[in-house]
């Protein structure tokens, strides 16, 4: 179990660790720029796991919805968008705003599609979350 | 020389694009996931490094942006699609135990917040450094707290 604890946590400090590689980048190119090394990258490496590992078309992957395909083109804006926003506003902050953006949007898809939830739940989630934004937004303000 | 310039003071602006950069990993979770459904986890992976890497080589050719300094950045700093890429191996391994998906989420999420914190303060991997205040810290635990509670108890399972 100690070792599915590590890497869930382990899964955590990979996404701070890609964010903080790819502002590096960013730093001396541009944010494009850094999400176009991410994807490559990420796509020679998956590739290679693939080659390994092997599998990578079973299933029906075909039979998927036409939007489904649609998650590469969101993460070229998502890395992007990190990428910018950790050179202006830091690690800590980008994080916690783009965990509040995640978890409020979920809300909001979650209500939109009918998925059944606790309201209480979902109010107080999202309640405290724009708390936290609120609190931290205070000491930027000049 | 660039290491030594301030980085541009934070304005809303930078706020609301990391806030909406976390509403697309909602839809990304839900293309992802979806493609999962059909094909295997690691397919839901390479495809969108794939489409990706089509849409940002068009996005390079048609905006042509500027390198922000001439010089060249370190060859460690183009490897975050690796650790991007281990991510998706760790999380999946994880999710697939008894922590099953709440539970992987939450503990990424921590073990996300503790690496920003520590970056920050050492200005880790030539980031602006930037001591986080008490008003980080405080702003870390609502979020979180608001965070596990909409994972919890959220949706029902």
């Amino acid at each position: 179990m100690i070792i599915f604890i590590a890497l869930a946590i382990a899964s955590g400090l990979l996404v701070g660790l890609s964010r903080q590689l790819n502002g590096r980048l960013a730093l001396s190119t541009n944010a494009w720029e850094s999400s176009f090394w991410n994807h490559i990258v990420g796509l020679g490496f998956v590739s290679l796991i693939a080659l390994i590992g092997g599998g990578l078309f079973t299933g029906a992957p075909l039979d998927a919805p036409w939007w489904a395909y649609l998650g590469g083109p969101i993460g070229v804006l998502f890395i992007a968008a990190g990428s910018w926003a950790i050179n202006r506003i830091g690690a800590a902050q980008t994080a916690m705003l783009i965990i509040a953006g995640q978890m409020i949007s979920g809300v909001l898809i979650d209500f939109a599609m009918g998925i059944p939830g606790a309201a209480w739940a979902r109010i107080l989630g999202v309640a405290l979350i724009l708390a936290g934004i609120w609190v931290t937004r205070q000491s930027k303000s000049g | 020389m660039w290491a030594m310039s301030s980085p541009p003071a934070p304005r809303f602006i930078h706020y609301l694009g990391a806030f909406a950069a976390g509403g697309l990993i909602s839809l990304m979770l839900l293309t992802n996931g979806t493609l999962a459904q059909y094909g295997t986890l690691l397919f839901s992976s390479w495809v969108p490094h794939l489409t990706g890497t089509v849409l940002a080589i068009a996005i390079l050719l048609a905006l042509k942006p500027a390198r922000v300094t001439p010089e060249r950045p370190p060859l460690w700093a183009y490897l975050g699609g690796v650790s991007g890429g281990l991510t998706v191996i760790a999380t999946s391994a994880a999710m697939n135990s008894a922590l099953v998906l709440s539970g992987t989420i939450a503990l990424g999420l921590a073990g996300q917040i503790v690496f920003s914190l520590f970056a920050d303060a050492r200005g880790l991997f030539g980031l602006p450094q930037r001591m986080p205040g008490w008003r980080d810290f405080a702003g870390l635990t609502l979020i979180s707290a608001g965070a596990l509670v909409l994972i919890f108890f959220g949706a029902a399972p």
